[in-house]
Parts: structure tokens; C-alpha cells; sequence
């Protein structure tokens, strides 16, 4: 078993920004994890980092918290890792370490916003690839108990549906937010109900529902509040309310960002029936300061009336500036890095620094063009830019005095030579020791265009480090001059273009680079691949 | 290079030998990966260097495409481009000229062809090919040779060896007068098809130009040839050519294929058959591939082999978890690639210690059992083993043995 704490430094106000520390501490192990907020959390896909081999993920710094989506596992009825054998099922089923890595399971992948069909009174709709599944809260409930994550967001109703939503159909998501809530919250089999209130042992995270609605999130709100009484009170205890078992709130951005932008025409071609869409095709919206505004209020709405030592997590925040606001105006604490992976899917290389440093120039000199949060890859101006990807970060190569840059300890900017390479026979001689170098801007170029795979994943592991770099200089601020927070914000505002024209950009250049290879790509492969199978010709690649 | 000989086979032709480049030593002998864009596919030179890999292969043909000339030159070669500080073999380009362009067009000054980008016509000839080479600076450089398919017949056949002969003068000339042959090294490529009669007029022109290379490639084969021919082929060039030179088959993959060659004298081999088998969710092991597709796998929690230290096996991650991703995840495609690497890897490692200790003949007919045991050993395996002194059957008289290939293959349930 393992217990969950969040120690929060007390804040100014309910949303002032904050300095924490979440730990997972594992009692069998003799271990504990801990994750200081503000922080990053890890997106998964069908389980995994995309683009990470099982050693990548775990030398990986950046990669200390992870969700996990489960609806992919329901392809196959029970879902696979509820059949794991021996401890920490959903850890050793996907390859995380459970002295290393804490596990947040979720049914849904939070940043999937396309159209879905409707949720039921006791089901969830979730996608896999053999199609829509219903996911009901007693086997929501089974497959956690099984699969023994370190937190599970309980399920909740979000109208996936096309279309504004009704008053009706708002007050039936909080009511079955709240039910589905109030069913993981039951007691553990053998749990005693009168070892009295506290967390819930599963630790349920839940989502705030009410949409856009300011006065559907308060109802919420006060929902999780209020005592239970009769069946509702018996079914929970030794609970009072819902929030007593809660450990914290998760905030869905990307429903909220889609409501937010549906008044703006959709470019032509992005709509599409399939639900099976590209995946790039979900990375269409960004925040825009009128969105994250919005948000800021709903979620101040949200939190009003609830206790603040909780964590607030936030899901598929769309930019640094997005994520920057939410810590100054509303406190939040963790946010997922589900931006900086899709920026790494197409080809962008993260190159942003909080605090900006300072400036030497005069200060009656003209200020510089804001800069892109990054470099799209694909660009050709990078072809012959032997540079490591970062400009604001140091990477290996770089002299070290003098240099006041945060070192970029990613796996493409200081590569470490492995420890002990294999050998295969007893004749095999210890290889030549060199430093190894950090990669260039030209080579990531060249493996983009060439369609080469290991590129994402140097700019996966460089993305990831980039936010956990960015974290530690929010929470360096925080601590040691917090009083500065709001102008380095706004000197990060000044200095880096929020309009993120480095996404849109290299978006578009990695579907010209997919479509120049044939859609039909993959197929084709397998059909060669077939056609080959049986014979030793030297097959090109 | 260095070339030593540290052991060879008492009953087979095999041989290990410690082959020392300028980017390190490289035992004897190996399977090279290839990164045929400057990449292993989806892993970096720090993976493949933990695999315990000291020399990949990149292909001149694509690089000189893309990046080009002169980004490499500007980056100071393909090991600086990739990150790779261990040992690079470059092919010629000749193979994809001819397998990738149908309009390419061979002339006695090199071969024509369709620049696949503008469309242009581009000559590339053997110095051009040399000194494209020399840009990208790998260790060991290949001959520009006139390669046809092993399934062609008639007089194109002797033509293409002997234009292969004279473009190999034309490269020694061109990589002498470079000054580049004290830091890379010059293979010629034995041609001539499936001819006996035109493989040793070949063998015999390029082993009189023995001072003048520094090692040798056997070409022309694993274009669909019956294997039965292959293995004789292959024997032939591995008797004839010296003994104090590297000898490499060209594009030979599979690991029964490996030790075959391996037991007629071979050091070196290259193919993309086990990383891109990879990307389609099968893994090598020494009982045979394995289909992660197949719907068996989806809920065995056991590693691909519990034996392996590849990176995969050793984090144990499942065949379940691997079925769950294969072909979905390029995370699983790098999972399966490192595994793969790996068996090569130990399949010939494994090799090189047993013609230490003097016991390959053993190891061999360890291996044919594991590997093929369930299913039958195929017929030319055992035929070419028997002809340097190895009984695959020996001790297991009523072993299944069957006809054709014989390569192992699970199909997909799963398509």
C-alpha cells in the first residue's frame, strides 16, 4: 500500500501561487516520490511516453508523474493489466518503476476533445481502436481496484457532443459526476468504515464539472460539500461528503478551450465524422488570452468553496503563458505536459526560459520582437544550424564559466554514454571512451525530412526537460523572491510571442513531410513486408 | 586497418578475428546494423553503443541525397551528423541506383540516372561515388560496382562483373590519389552472379589487386536466388578470397543465414531484415521469431527472453504490454528494434566464443535445434553445413528436415 501527501507552503490568499511538494510513499518499498509543484506531469498513449523506448522513459528526469489513460486497455475484456501478476500491476504492465514513478489513472485521455458519442446515466462512452466502449462506474471501479494505480481520477460526464448544451443536459453531468464520484468512494472490501474520515485509500481525484457554466461549477462545488444523508451517506462511509474523500481536482482544459473557440469558423478540412482522426489533427486549438481569461474565472468558481490545501491539476493547458497565469491567478499546482509532447510529434524544438535573464542592452533601447517559444525543425533556415536545439538552455558542449544559462540535462542536449555497454563474447574489448556530443538543429533537420523516428524522440526527451527546466525556475522565483512573480511573467510575456505561430507552422510542414511519403505509407510497408517475408532479399528501408 | 586472425575453426571455415578502424576495434565476426538515413530507426547512437554494437552502416545513395554533400561536410562527416563515434561502413550506392531507379541507365562511365528529387539526368561514377564517400567518412568505403539481379541470366551477367573490375581500378586510383586511404578503407565487391565460372574469373582479378583493398564484399546475392545456390556461392568466395582480409556478405539477415555464412568463412554481414521486421512487431529469439501481432500474445506477461539484457527484456516489459503497442506505438517499434539488435548481436557474440573454445560445431547444432527444432531444419542449411564438416542431424537422426527456404515465419491473426 502506499499513502499520499501534499504539503503545501500556505498561500496568501485561496488563489495566490504556491510552493508544494507531492509524495507518494510506498511503506513496502522504504521509498518515497516526490514531485514538487508547480510541476509537469507526463502524458502516456495506449500506456507508453510516445516515442520512448522503456529505457529513455525511465532516464528521464522530466518524467517523474505519469497518467495514464486506460480506455485503450478495454479493446480486450478484462483489460490486460487488471490480469497482471504480483505488485504495482499497472507499473510493471507498462514499464514504470514504482520506486521511481507515480501513476495517475484515468479513464479518458484528457486532451482527446473530438466528438463522441453521449455518455449514459451509468456510462462513460471511451474510444479504443476496435471503437466506442461504455465504461460503467462499478467496472471503473473494478479495474482500479485491480490495477492498483497511485491516484485514479473517478469518472466523470463531460459532454463530448457537437453542440452548445442544454440547462437539462448540464444538470444531469453534475449529477452523474457526482454519483460516479460517490461510487469509487465506497470503502475498500475489508476497509474499516469506522477507521474514520480521511483521503479515501484509492486516492480519487475528481474532475470540477460544469463546463462553462459558472453557476453549474458552484453547484458542483457545493455538491462535493454537502453532507449525505440515508442510502447516499451509507454507501460512503466513514465519509461525510464527497470532498472528504477526495484528495484533489483535476480542470479539463481542452473541453473548455474547444467551447471557447467553436465561435471562430473550424479551418476548412479539419472537421471530420471519423473519430478516428490523425492524431495531429487534435493539436488544432490554442489558448488565446480571451480563452485563458475565461478559464481562470471558471476555475476560480470551481475552487471558491472548497478547501485550498488540495492539489489542483490541470490538463492540456496549451501554452507556457497559459500555464504561467494559472499558477499566478489561481494557484494551480501540476499541470500535464500533453502540449510540449505534441510540439515534439511534429517537429518543434522547446526553447523558452522562466525567469527570462536579465538584459544587458540599455533600457531606453527598442525591445526586441517577441521570440518563438521554439524552433520548427522542419524549417530550412536549420539545415546547415549546427547548434544544440536550445539557445536559452546550456547543453554539454558549452564552456561552463560564465554561463549563467540553466544546463538542458535532456538526453539530446548532454547525451551520457551508457554504463555498461553489452558484450557478447569474452574476446569483446571495452570501448573507446569519448564525450559525446549534444545533437544539432541540422541533424533533427535532416532525420524530420528523412521521416527518421528517432527524431521525436530526441525532441520528446528535450521538450520534457525544457518544461521541467521552466517549473524549476517558476518554483525558484516562488521561493526566493515571490514578490517578482507577476513581472517575470510579464517579462516572460514580452520576450516569447504566445501566439505560438512555431506550432501552426512546423504543424503544417510535418503533414506536407506525411503526405509526400503516401498516406498509405504503413500499409504499403506491410504489404512489402509480406511479399519479403520469406525470402533474405535485402530489403530497403 | 588491422586485421587479425585470433581463431579459427577446427572442423568449419569459421574464423574471429579483430578488425581495428579508426573509430575502434570491431570483433569478427559481427552483424552491422544499418542506418541507412544516418539513424537506426528510432534510436540514438548512445542506445546502440549500450547494445554493445561498434560498427552500423549508413548509405551513401540516400546521404548523398539528403542532407547532402554539404551539410555533411560542414558537419565533418556522418559520425560527427549522427553522434556516432564507433565504426561506419558506407555501400557505394550502387545497389539502390539500380533497385530504386527503374530508369537507371549503365554506361562503361558510370551509371545515369533520374535525379528522384528534380528529375535531372545524374551520372554517378565510381571516383564520384568514392569521393562522396570520402565526405561522409566512414571507416570502411565500398566499391562502385555494376550490380543485376541475382535472378538475371545471360551475357549481362559477365558484362557487369567485368565493368565491376575495371570501376574497381577506377576507385583504388581515385581514393589513392585522395590521400584518404590511410583513414578509410576500400572493399571490393565480388560479382558474377550465380555463374561459378564467372564468380572465380572475378575472384581472380580482385585477389591480384590484394595490396590495393582492404577487404572484400561478396554481392549479387539475396536478390531471390534459390538458397541452395546462395550458400554454394558463397562458399566458393570465402574459400578463394585471402584469409588476411575481412570478408562481408552483403544483405544476409537471418540468423541461420548469419551462422551458414559465418561456418563458409564469413566475417561480416549487413540487412535491414532485423530492424525493420522490428517496426511490424516481430521479435528474434533463439527459438524462433516471434509475431507480436498474434493474438496469443496479448496476455503473456513474460519478456520477449527472459535471457536477453537488451534494455526491453531486462525492464521486463511484456509480450502483453509490446502486443498492446506494436504497430500503434513507435515506442514498441523501438522496444522490438533494441531486442532484435540485441539477438544479432548475441547470435554472433555467441559464435565468437565458441570458435574460441573450439566448440562452434556444437554451437551450431544447438542453435539449428532451438531455433528450428519444432519445425523442421531446412535442407540447405544442413547441406552447407555437412559440406564443412558439420552434421546438423548428428546425434538426432530422425529430425524433421524440410524443403525449400525453410525461413520461420509466424504470419499475423491480427491484420
Amino acid at each position: 500500500m502506499h499513502s499520499l501527501r501534499f504539503n503545501v507552503q500556505p498561500p496568501l490568499s485561496s488563489f495566490s501561487p504556491r510552493l508544494g511538494s507531492l509524495s507518494v510513499h510506498r511503506a513496502s518499498e522504504n521509498t518515497t516520490i516526490s514531485v514538487s509543484t508547480p510541476g509537469l506531469i507526463t502524458s502516456t498513449s495506449r500506456g507508453v511516453v510516445p516515442h520512448l523506448s522503456s529505457d529513455h522513459t525511465r532516464v528521464s528526469d522530466a518524467i517523474r508523474w505519469v497518467h495514464v489513460p486506460f480506455e485503450s486497455f478495454l479493446e480486450l475484456s478484462p483489460p490486460v493489466p487488471t490480469l497482471h501478476p504480483g505488485p504495482y500491476p499497472l507499473h510493471a504492465c507498462l514499464g514504470f518503476r514504482p520506486n521511481r514513478h507515480v501513476l495517475t489513472l484515468l479513464l479518458r485521455d484528457p486532451a482527446d476533445d473530438r466528438d463522441m458519442p453521449p455518455n449514459g446515466n451509468s456510462f462513460v462512452s471511451a474510444l479504443c481502436l476496435r471503437g466506442v466502449r461504455k465504461a460503467t462506474p462499478d467496472e471503473w471501479r473494478e479495474h482500479v481496484l485491480s490495477v492498483q494505480p497511485d491516484l485514479v481520477v473517478a469518472l466523470s460526464d463531460i459532454p463530448y457532443t457537437p453542440g452548445s448544451h442544454s440547462q437539462r443536459r448540464i444538470t444531469k453531468s453534475l449529477e452523474r459526476s457526482a454519483s460516479w464520484l460517490a461510487n469509487i468512494l465506497r470503502p475498500l472490501p475489508g476497509q474499516h468504515v469506522s477507521a474514520g474520515a480521511g483521503a479515501h485509500p484509492l486516492n480519487v481525484l475528481v474532475h470540477m464539472a460544469g463546463g462553462t457554466s459558472p453557476a453549474a461549477r458552484q453547484a458542483f462545488s457545493q455538491s462535493l460539500l454537502e453532507p449525505l444523508f440515508d442510502k447516499e451517506a451509507e454507501a460512503i462511509k466513514p465519509l461525510n461528503s464527497l470532498d472528504e474523500g477526495v484528495v484533489g481536482y483535476t480542470f479539463d482544459l481542452a473541453p473548455l478551450h474547444k467551447s471557447f473557440s467553436s465561435s471562430d469558423p473550424p479551418p476548412r478540412g479539419t472537421t471530420t465524422k471519423n473519430p478516428f482522426m490523425e492524431a495531429a489533427d487534435l493539436f488544432s486549438t490554442r489558448p488565446t488570452p480571451f480563452a485563458t481569461a475565461q478559464i481562470i474565472s471558471l476555475i476560480r468558481t470551481s475552487l471558491g468553496p472548497l478547501p485550498a490545501i488540495k492539489p489542483r491539476i490541470v490538463h492540456s493547458a496549451g501554452s507556457p503563458h497559459e500555464i504561467l497565469a494559472l499558477i499566478r491567478d489561481v494557484g494551480v499546482d501540476l499541470f500535464d505536459a500533453h502540449w510540449a509532447q505534441r510540439a515534439a510529434d511534429v517537429g518543434v524544438a522547446l526553447d523558452f526560459v522562466f525567469p527570462v535573464p536579465p538584459v544587458t542592452e540599455p533600457s531606453d533601447a527598442v525591445p526586441p520582437p517577441p521570440r518563438e517559444i521554439g524552433h520548427n525543425l522542419y524549417d530550412k533556415r536549420y539545415s546547415h544550424d549546427f547548434s544544440p536545439f536550445a539557445d536559452a538552455l546550456r547543453s554539454c558542449a558549452a564552456a561552463k564559466r560564465g554561463d549563467t544559462r540553466p544546463s538542458c540535462p535532456c538526453m539530446a542536449c548532454s547525451p551520457l554514454r551508457p554504463s555498461e555497454p553489452l558484450k557478447h563474447s569474452s574476446v569483446d574489448e571495452a570501448l573507446p571512451v569519448h564525450t559525446p556530443m549534444p545533437y544539432t538543429r541540422a541533424y533533427v533537420h535532416h532525420l524530420l525530412h528523412t521521416h527518421e523516428m528517432s527524431a521525436h524522440t530526441l525532441l520528446v526527451l528535450h521538450n520534457l526537460a525544457v518544461l521541467d527546466t521552466f517549473f524549476a525556475g517558476v518554483r525558484r522565483v516562488l521561493s526566493e523572491r515571490p514578490e517578482q512573480f507577476s513581472e517575470e511573467i510579464t517579462r516572460f510575456e514580452q520576450t516569447y510571442d504566445e501566439k505560438l505561430g512555431v506550432l501552426a507552422e512546423s504543424r503544417k510542414d510535418w503533414n506536407e513531410v506525411t503526405l509526400a511519403r503516401g498516406r498509405g505509407r504503413l500499409v504499403r510497408e506491410r504489404e512489402k513486408q509480406k511479399q519479403d517475408a520469406l525470402e533474405t532479399a535485402v530489403e530497403l528501408e | 586497418m588491422q586485421f587479425e586472425v585470433l581463431a579459427t575453426c577446427n572442423t568449419t571455415r569459421a574464423r574471429v578475428s579483430r578488425m581495428k578502424l579508426p573509430h575502434g576495434v570491431t570483433l569478427l565476426p559481427t552483424f552491422m546494423p544499418v542506418a541507412t538515413q544516418a539513424a537506426i530507426k528510432g534510436l540514438t547512437p548512445q542506445q546502440m553503443e549500450g547494445l554493445g554494437v561498434t560498427l552500423i552502416l549508413n548509405n551513401t545513395y540516400h546521404l548523398n541525397l539528403r542532407p547532402g554533400i554539404e551539410v555533411l561536410r560542414e558537419a565533418g562527416g556522418a559520425h560527427r551528423l549522427q553522434g556516432w563515434n564507433h565504426n561506419l561502413l558506407t555501400d557505394s550506392g550502387g545497389f539502390q541506383l539500380v533497385s530504386l531507379n527503374k530508369f537507371t541507365k549503365i554506361t562503361e562511365e558510370g551509371a545515369l540516372f533520374a535525379s528522384p528529387f528534380t528529375g535531372e539526368p545524374t551520372m554517378l561514377t565510381p571516383e564520384e561515388s568514392i569521393s562522396i564517400q570520402h565526405a561522409i567518412g566512414a571507416d570502411i568505403i565500398m566499391q562502385l560496382d555494376d550490380v543485376v539481379s541475382s535472378l538475371t541470366v545471360g551475357p549481362r551477367v559477365g558484362e557487369a562483373m567485368k565493368r565491376s573490375v575495371r570501376w574497381l581500378d577506377r576507385c583504388i586510383e581515385f581514393h589513392e590519389k585522395s590521400g584518404r586511404n590511410t583513414v578509410q578503407n576500400l572493399f571490393a565487391i565480388v560479382q558474377g552472379g550465380l555463374d561459378p565460372v564467372l564468380r572465380d574469373e572475378c575472384l581472380d582479378e580482385m585477389v591480384r589487386r590484394r595490396e590495393s583493398v582492404a577487404g572484400y564484399a561478396i554481392g549479387g546475392l539475396s536478390g531471390g536466388e534459390e538458397k541452395d545456390i546462395f550458400w554454394r556461392i558463397i562458399r566458393q568466395c570465402a574459400e578463394k578470397l585471402p584469409a588476411d582480409k575481412p570478408r562481408y556478405s552483403m544483405g544476409i539477415g537471418f540468423a541461420e543465414d548469419l551462422l551458414v555464412c559465418v561456418a563458409l568463412g564469413v566475417d561480416m554481414a549487413d540487412c535491414v531484415f532485423p530492424t525493420r521486421t522490428a517496426r511490424f512487431g516481430v521479435a528474434l529469439t533463439f527459438n524462433g521469431p516471434l509475431n507480436l501481432k498474434l493474438g496469443k500474445h496479448a496476455k503473456d506477461f513474460n519478456p520477449i527472453d527472459s535471457t536477453c539484457p537488451c534494455p526491453t527484456c531486462s525492464d521486463r516489459i511484456s509480450r502483453a504490454m509490446l502486443h498492446h503497442t506494436v504497430t500503434h506505438e513507435t515506442a514498441a517499434a523501438h522496444a522490438v528494434t533494441l531486442h532484435n539488435l540485441a539477438f544479432q548481436a548475441r547470435v554472433l557474440g555467441q559464435a565468437r566464443d565458441a570458435i574460441m573454445n573450439g566448440t562452434f560445431p556444437t554451437y551450431l547444432r544447438r542453435f539449428f535445434a532451438g531455433y528450428f527444432g519444432d519445425v523442421g531444419y531446412p535442407e540447405w542449411c544442413v547441406n552447407a553445413l555437412r559440406s564443412v564438416g558439420v552434421d546438423l542431424l548428428e546425434g538426432n537422426p530422425n529430425a524433421k528436415v524440410v524443403k525449400g527456404d525453410g525461413a520461420k515465419w509466424e504470419y499475423s491473426d491480427a491484420m
